[in-house]
């Protein structure tokens, strides 16, 4: 009787994970889908005009790229979209939905990964007021 | 094919790209309509060295951290413009030489001050997209378009209204001072509306390339037309059509903008070029 209740509840489970999955929340701005010169216009509306795309669902396909910064301590990801000439190359920060250990669980600086997230901007404030926008909640895979 | 128009109608959605073919298409319209005057005053090298210009002013501009960069660029390649247009033949010193000195100085002054006070963490970037126009018509700001929108129809006002004028100082200027026109006015008339035309085109093609904007289209034109009416409407239409070209590819194909705008231009030259020699049988 007790181990099939048992699979009944994992039966559930299953089907409830893959029902979350397939009614995930869609990707509003899917930069995978676009262009290298669209791509470059579009994260720079996203950087100059942050207000209008806080809380959307952002895709985007890079090299992934890490930063230490020694004043605050703190390890920033980012997700860069390169050009040829790497003179007009475009990327955001990402912040994982669950914790990473670094370097163990991330890739290799460099290697291609794509993340899926929630847009948001961090406004730090100091001497001088530091502003930058951000990918929260993100899901990184090696597609 | 059905994939590549609905990729476009995709991108069509995006306000930036609305933004960057209304420019592309007033801008290159302006650049073609004047394009023409200057080929045939033989000063068609004068859009490269205000470009230049321009760019400098762009540093100076960046360096005071004006909110509108447009306030210094445009009186300052207006004033180069008015030099080198209106004082050419009474200079001491003439011509190509005055041209080249001004845009080769104005260039190395701009990179100089760009470096020295650097106000963007990205300087290769803005130097790529100020010169080579890899990406800026696709970030610009509302305001930008209508500025852009104001001083085009300007530009095209002028050039219907003072037609005839024009027509007669760019084949004659002695025939036409001769004939009542005041031909110091309407030389600074065109130096300004050149100065507009380059300020504006930097943003689609970036400083290096304006000069393609204002000679391809004209040159293709004079290949299979003859009166300067025809050559001016067919300049017109070409430049219009290369710009639209250009965007399309370049947003589609991920390729920079200016340099793509001005590839489309070549083709177009050398399809003239063969339709020309076709229809003169070889002459």
């Amino acid at each position: 009787m007790y181990k099939h209740i048992q699979a009944k509840a994992i039966a559930f489970l299953a089907i409830f994970a893959l029902a979350a999955q397939t009614f995930a929340r869609p990707v509003d701005i899917d930069l995978t889908r676009m262009s290298g010169t669209m791509v470059y216009a579009q994260v720079y509306q996203m950087v100059m005009h942050p207000g209008k795309y806080v809380g959307k669902r952002i895709k985007m396909k890079g090299v992934f790229s890490s930063y230490y910064d020694d004043a605050t301590k703190t390890r920033f990801f980012g997700c860069v979209i390169a050009d040829a000439l790497a003179c007009c190359s475009q990327g955001l920060a990402f912040e994982l939905e669950k914790p990473h250990k670094y370097p163990d669980e991330f890739p290799d600086e460099g290697t291609e990964i794509t993340i899926t997230g929630d847009f948001d901007y961090v406004v730090e404030e100091g001497e001088e007021d530091i502003s930058y926008p951000i990918i929260r909640k993100a899901k990184m895979t090696n597609e | 094919m059905p994939e590549i128009i609905e990729k476009i109608s995709f991108y069509l959605d995006f306000p930036f790209v609305q933004y960057a073919i209304i420019v592309g298409v007033l801008v290159s319209l302006c650049s073609s309509l004047l394009g023409v005057t200057l080929v045939l005053k033989r000063y068609s090298y004068i859009g490269d060295g205000l470009s230049h210009v321009a760019f400098g002013a762009l540093a100076i501009a960046s360096v005071l951290k004006l909110t509108n960069n447009m306030l210094l660029i445009l009186p300052v390649t207006i004033a180069v413009a008015i030099l080198l247009l209106c004082t050419g033949k009474n200079a001491r010193i003439k011509g190509d030489a005055a041209v080249a000195m001004v845009s080769v100085g104005a260039l190395a002054i701009g990179y100089l001050l760009m470096n020295i006070f650097s106000t963007s963490a990205n300087i290769s970037g803005d130097v790529c997209t100020t010169l080579f126009g890899s990406t800026s018509i696709l970030t610009l700001k509302a305001e930008e378009v209508y500025l852009c929108i104001v001083l085009s129809c300007i530009v095209i006002f002028c050039f219907v209204l003072f037609y005839n004028k024009i027509f007669t100082i760019t084949f004659d200027e002695n025939f036409a001072r001769a004939t009542g026109v005041n031909t110091t006015i309407f030389n600074l008339l065109i130096a300004v509306i050149v100065a507009v035309i380059i300020v504006l085109a930097m943003n689609l093609v970036g400083a290096l390339l304006v000069s393609a904007l204002v000679v391809f289209p004209a040159l293709s034109a004079m290949r299979t037309f003859k009166s300067f009416f025809s050559v001016t409407i067919a300049a017109a239409t070409i430049s219009v059509i290369c710009s639209l070209i250009g965007i399309v590819i370049a947003i589609l194909a991920g390729t920079p903008v200016g340099s793509t705008i001005v590839a489309a231009d070549i083709v177009a030259f050398g399809l003239f070029y063969l339709i020309g020699i076709a229809r003169n049988g070889g002459n």
